[in-house]
């Protein structure tokens, strides 16, 4: 008989319900996402969202899987990192399933999930992630049992960089897609900061100069929003490039995965691609359905977590909003590679 | 003859810089040209490559200036963002150290403690002291060399960060005489430092600690 994971996804706007089998067979992903009326994710409301929300997510993706609660044999929750408040209402909700049901509990990280979901899904071995969202902005790859971090972002994510800045702009959330539209009607370059610290980036210096480019007087003038539009991608995605081509020369690993929110951008995809070419390196976008925030990254991750350590106690199922991911060992890779 | 410019072999192609041994009015000369990438757009390429090679160029003379021996920089071509140095000709430290007697090994490690602790007391960090970065003359000179991830610091942080890289290199490359050639390069660290700011050099030590203990840094067989 099939066993099924159920996968809770709780960490930002996306109240997300995968059902996955232990053979890594998606059998449903519903998510909920909280659109903000206006402004940006205040985790008040996002979190009162879910609570709302819940329930008829998990029946929803229940009845789209044809399964019953009672067919559930593990619950996996996200448990790190991201909004406490938001954590908060992911845990309890797969705290009480497992109680209810009498299965075990196993909390997973987040970061983690997104790159078990691509691996999955892209049928990849062991790539180094560039890994892009709202939240979170990672470059990593397996090496001593678990995800080191070779770089990263040392203030925004540049997914939150640049819905801040769409939002400045005017655009209604999620900025993102909206500014790669325009950007595209853009061939006009203006100057940006251009801000890479060894393998670490900053972008907060990149946000803050686009935004003026808004307030100044020769917007509308000399220059309209879709060139600062080009001109913010084209600085914020050589900077990611540059330094996932640093750390694929000094890796030499031989694949490349491209996730989260912002790996839907066809710029980003065309920039990383090339680089992956430059060095022999096979390239693969996880799907926009699996490199978002999703239920079903947390089911698999949850279950390989499961099959290789067993469940969590109660006590361990703690939220830990600033968990990363090179805290915590990966055992289901241990032999893989050593 | 002399008063030609020309490069003569390649002798490292690195991801983002190339290095070509050449001559400079008769003088033996390295060439690092910064590598174009097309990945990015021409004008933000070519604005990058520019500004490093600058700053590195600056770097190494304002460095330079405080007495510390790195190359010379003779000519910056801006147009081909290259910088024009003076060509060392000596043995990376990587390659000598098995082979050093201790009482040389104390003398090498605790001079670039030194020359280190003047970097930063100056503000510099220099962002990749490896020991392949490190060039022993035929004089038994050393220099200290590449400063393309050089940078502008006065925090504690950055000066940990820099020492604890040199750590890590001694540790994954020299195990054996890491403990050894880390103790020598501390002390003579601390012996420079502590003559203008002994509580800012204790807590930059002090520091280097806490780095490993963050997970990014910790080697796995100390965690698990």
């Amino acid at each position: 008989m099939k066993k099924f994971c159920l996968g809770i996804e709780s960490t930002a706007h996306t109240w997300g319900v995968g059902i996955v089998d232990f053979e890594g067979e998606i059998h449903t992903l519903i998510n909920d996402t909280f659109i903000p009326e206006k402004g940006g994710l205040h985790p008040a409301l996002v979190r009162e969202h879910h609570l709302n929300n819940f329930t008829d997510v998990i029946s929803k993706a229940l009845l789209e899987a044809n399964l019953s609660i009672k067919d559930i044999n593990l619950v996996a929750f996200s448990q790190s990192p991201g909004l406490a408040p938001v954590l908060k209402i992911g845990a309890l909700v797969a705290r009480m399933l497992s109680q209810v049901l009498k299965v075990p509990l196993v909390g997973v990280n987040h970061c983690i999930a997104h790159v078990e979901i691509g691996r999955l899904m892209c049928k990849i071995e062991d790539p180094l992630t560039l890994y892009v969202s709202g939240g979170n902005t990672i470059i990593s790859a397996y090496e001593s049992n678990r995800y080191q971090i070779f770089g990263e972002t040392l203030d925004l994510a540049v997914g939150n960089m640049i819905d801040s800045f769409a939002r400045d702009a005017g655009l209604s959330h999620p900025g993102g897609p909206k500014i790669e539209k325009l950007a595209l009607r853009s061939k006009k370059y203006l100057q940006l900061p251009y801000i890479v610290k060894g393998m670490d980036l900053s972008f907060s210096g990149l946000y803050t100069a686009a935004k003026r480019l808004l307030e100044s007087p020769d917007f509308n003038n000399i220059y309209n929003l879709n060139d600062v539009a080009n001109s913010l991608q084209e600085t914020a995605f050589a900077m990611l490039t540059e330094v996932t081509e640093r750390a694929l020369a000094h890796t030499e690993i031989k694949e490349v995965l491209l996730t989260g929110g912002v790996a839907a951008n066809k710029r980003l995809q065309q920039m990383i691609q090339y680089i992956s070419d430059e060095h022999d390196a096979r390239f693969e976008v996880v799907p926009l359905k699996y490199a978002g925030d999703n239920g079903a990254m947390i089911a698999w991750t949850g279950i390989l977590r499961y099959l290789s350590e067993g469940g969590h106690e109660m006590t361990e199922t703690i939220i830990k909003p600033k968990e990363r991911m090179d805290n915590i060992t990966v055992p289901w890779r241990f032999e893989k590679k050593t | 003859m002399s008063s030609e410019i020309y490069k003569e072999i390649l002798i490292h192609k690195g991801a983002e810089a190339s290095l070509w041994l050449g001559y400079w009015f008769g003088k033996k000369v390295i060439f690092k040209y910064r590598i174009p990438k097309k990945y990015r757009l021409e004008e933000i390429d070519k604005r990058i490559r520019t500004e490093r090679t600058l700053n590195e160029a600056r770097a190494l003379i304002k460095v330079k200036s405080y007495g510390l021996n790195v190359p010379q920089v003779y000519e910056i071509d801006i147009k081909n963002p290259t910088i024009i140095m003076k060509y060392i000709e000596g043995e990376k430290l990587k390659n000598l150290l098995e082979n050093l007697e201790d009482n040389k090994k104390d003398r090498y490690f605790r001079q670039i403690g030194t020359d280190v602790a003047i970097l930063h007391k100056n503000g510099h960090i220099h962002g990749d002291i490896t020991t392949s970065n490190l060039i022993i003359t035929k004089g038994e000179v050393i220099f200290l060399i590449d400063f393309g991830l050089h940078d502008y610091s006065d925090t504690i942080e950055d000066k940990s960060v820099d020492l604890h890289l040199f750590k890590r290199v001694l540790i994954s490359s020299h195990g054996n005489d890491y403990e050894f050639c880390f103790k020598a390069f501390l002390e003579g660290y601390r012996s420079e430092y502590e003559k203008t700011n002994k509580s800012e050099c204790n807590q930059i030590i002090k520091n280097i600690n806490a780095i490993e203990t963050r997970g990014r840094y910790v080697k796995s067989e100390d965690r698990l």
